[in-house]
């Protein structure tokens, strides 16, 4: 059986995960979260988690906010860790610039997730048609819901609604699950069956 | 209503500290010994001085000489200023309340005592209680915004020597300034759970809207929100079930002698376990629920380390929670110890206490440019305070 593990820099990117992969592979059995404190946290440890990892048949996510920093720059960063790790084929991928933007991308699940009304017709809005562009998603999502978004509850309760067919405005979001899709191209479950041929 | 900023001049061991712009969900970290406690009791302080006297607030304290900082001059007074927000007929003002005691032959005295708003968007604050050793005035009709400083109606008053005149104007809802801020310190709460009393069977008389501060009525607020408030029972459970395993439901349970008790149900067995046998974790996350979902939050509330007995990754939701009932309408001041818990808290909230020379200081996670700059990097809170970037804060 493939085990699946996300690298993490914070819990709340742990709950939007949970919440997406219930229904992205529900076949995808034994998925793991190694949830770092915070980036400098992640970024100190993340060599020696994927180095050390036991379990045979493992694939890995390796998955952070890009924030102030250059998309490109971080994304080097993560690949040349991975590489040293001994880990080059592990999937590294950036939120551009950050979880929340994936929020933004799709209005109408924070507006089921939240229990909020009239957020959905606003993504055709100047912002949200292109969220990825925004450089302080996550004020600007506490700013929308009135204070409702909280990090962690928030993302629980949002993530459930996440459409996964492409239709999110956040392309970052999209690639994300392009690229977990395609890792996982031949994993097997807990049956043995094999998963995305 | 929200406090805005607060100002000790010779509290203890706050010879000169200012907290401003307080944040709805403001958290203090602080070696053992720093000032913690200290700070929180100042609303009991004032909430002592308003429904007995001073002279009985400061006696229970240890007396004058004992709540005045050491070090402070003879003739230094104590000093207590908190500004809060406050709509008064459809604008927010920001109001002031100061006041200053000191002593006199051996007795305690209130030197001064003022409130304080501007009236219009221009133009110096008004004073609309101002009372110095006992006389003083009271404007009679602060609402009447059109008209001018020299119409408005002083009432002149006197009152003892050691008693607030807060205490007594603050009943009339015409002092409107003066009423809110009475009913604000009348009603803040801090909440200093003792499992122990929360526990086992409780007389079933009466009901209580709220939670006492030691939980000891964990039973009747229960049944309260059971019987009342159905759609916020459930989201009580709905929290139990998400952090408890095992847990599927809680019932308040009327026994045949009248008496109260909570009954824990696990998904996997039929009966029913009595709280008696439940963990002290198991009840405390299920008093905080009860708290947090208090359907008239408490103006301010206080909340002493609340990561005793709690599974650490608990601690971020809890912070969340916390957030939650601050945006409800109340403000929430937590004290804690817990980097889990400051895990999930962002720049804005986070303040720590340090002593130098003896004196508590009160600084800011926003005003440290470090801080700030890793924050905005990605860090997170307990993180940082871990890793030392709290300048002070650590005991050496």
């Amino acid at each position: 059986m493939t085990t699946l593990v996300f690298l993490l820099e914070e819990p709340s990117a742990r709950e939007m995960l949970d919440g997406v992969m219930q229904r992205l592979m529900p076949q995808m059995t034994d998925i793991r979260f190694v949830v770092f404190e915070g980036k400098q946290d992640m970024m100190h440890g993340l060599e020696r988690k994927l180095r050390g990892w036991l379990a045979p048949d493992t694939r890995f996510v390796v998955f952070r906010d890009q924030d102030s920093a250059d998309c490109h720059d971080v994304k080097q960063a993560l690949v040349e860790i991975c590489r040293r790790a001994g880990r080059p084929d592990a999937l590294t991928r950036v939120a551009c610039r950050e979880l929340e933007s994936f929020y933004l991308g799709d209005l109408a699940a924070v507006e089921h997730g939240l229990e909020l009304n009239g957020l959905a017709t606003r993504q055709d809005g100047r912002k949200y048609r292109s969220p990825d562009g925004l450089n302080n998603a996550k004020e600007e999502l506490i700013r929308l819901t009135g204070g409702h978004y909280q990090e962690r509850a928030g993302s629980r309760s949002i993530a459930r609604h996440l459409r996964i067919d492409g239709a999110n405005r956040s392309r970052s979001f999209n690639v994300l699950l392009a690229g977990i899709q395609r890792l996982t191209r031949g994993a097997t479950g807990a049956d043995g069956q094999v998963i995305g041929e | 209503m929200r406090i805005e900023s607060l100002r000790l001049k010779n509290y203890k061991s706050f010879r000169d500290a200012t907290m401003a712009d307080i944040p709805p969900l403001c958290v203090v970290v602080g070696a053992n010994g720093t000032g913690k406690t200290t700070l929180f009791g100042v609303f009991g302080f004032l909430k002592d001085c308003m429904i007995h006297n001073v002279r009985q607030a400061l006696q229970v304290r240890g007396g004058f000489r004992e709540v005045r900082s050491r070090g402070a001059g003879e003739d230094e007074c104590i000093e207590i200023e908190i500004k809060f927000r406050l709509d008064i007929v459809g604008v927010e003002r920001l109001v002031t309340y100061l006041v200053q005691i000191g002593e006199k032959r051996g007795r305690p005295v209130v030197r001064r005592e003022v409130l304080r708003y501007k009236r219009a968007r221009y133009g110096a604050p008004y004073h609309f209680l101002d009372f110095s050793n006992g006389s003083g005035f009271a404007i009679t009709n602060e609402e009447d915004f059109n008209k001018s400083d020299e119409e408005l109606d002083r009432e002149e008053q006197k009152v003892a020597s050691d008693t607030l005149a807060i205490s007594g104007l603050g009943q009339f809802e015409r002092f409107k300034a003066a009423n809110a801020f009475r009913s604000l310190i009348e009603h803040w709460h801090v909440s200093d759970f003792h499992i122990s009393q929360a526990r086992g069977t409780k007389d079933a008389v009466g009901i209580d809207d709220h939670l006492s501060p030691s939980g000891d009525n964990l039973q009747l607020v229960a049944r309260n929100i059971y019987e009342n408030h159905p759609k916020v029972f459930e989201e009580i459970l709905q929290g139990m079930r998400e952090r408890v395993p095992g847990v599927s439901s809680v019932t308040p349970k009327l026994t045949d002698d009248g008496r109260l008790l909570l009954q824990f149900q696990d998904g996997a067995f039929k009966d029913p376990f009595v709280d008696r046998f439940v963990s002290d974790g198991t009840i405390k996350m299920f008093a905080y629920l009860v708290l947090l979902h208090d359907p008239h939050p408490h103006p301010l509330l206080c909340v002493e380390e609340p990561e005793n007995q709690l599974y650490p990754t608990l601690l971020e939701e809890l912070a969340e929670e916390f957030r939650d009932y601050a945006m409800r309408g109340g403000q929430v001041l937590v004290s804690t110890h817990s980097p889990d818990f400051l895990n999930a808290l962002r720049l804005d909230e986070v303040f720590w206490l340090r002593k130098r020379d003896g004196y508590t200081q009160i600084l800011r996670a926003r005003d440290d440019q470090q801080v700030a700059a890793y924050m905005a990097d990605g860090d997170r809170m307990g993180a940082l305070w871990k890793q030392g970037f709290f300048a002070g804060a650590d005991p050496r």
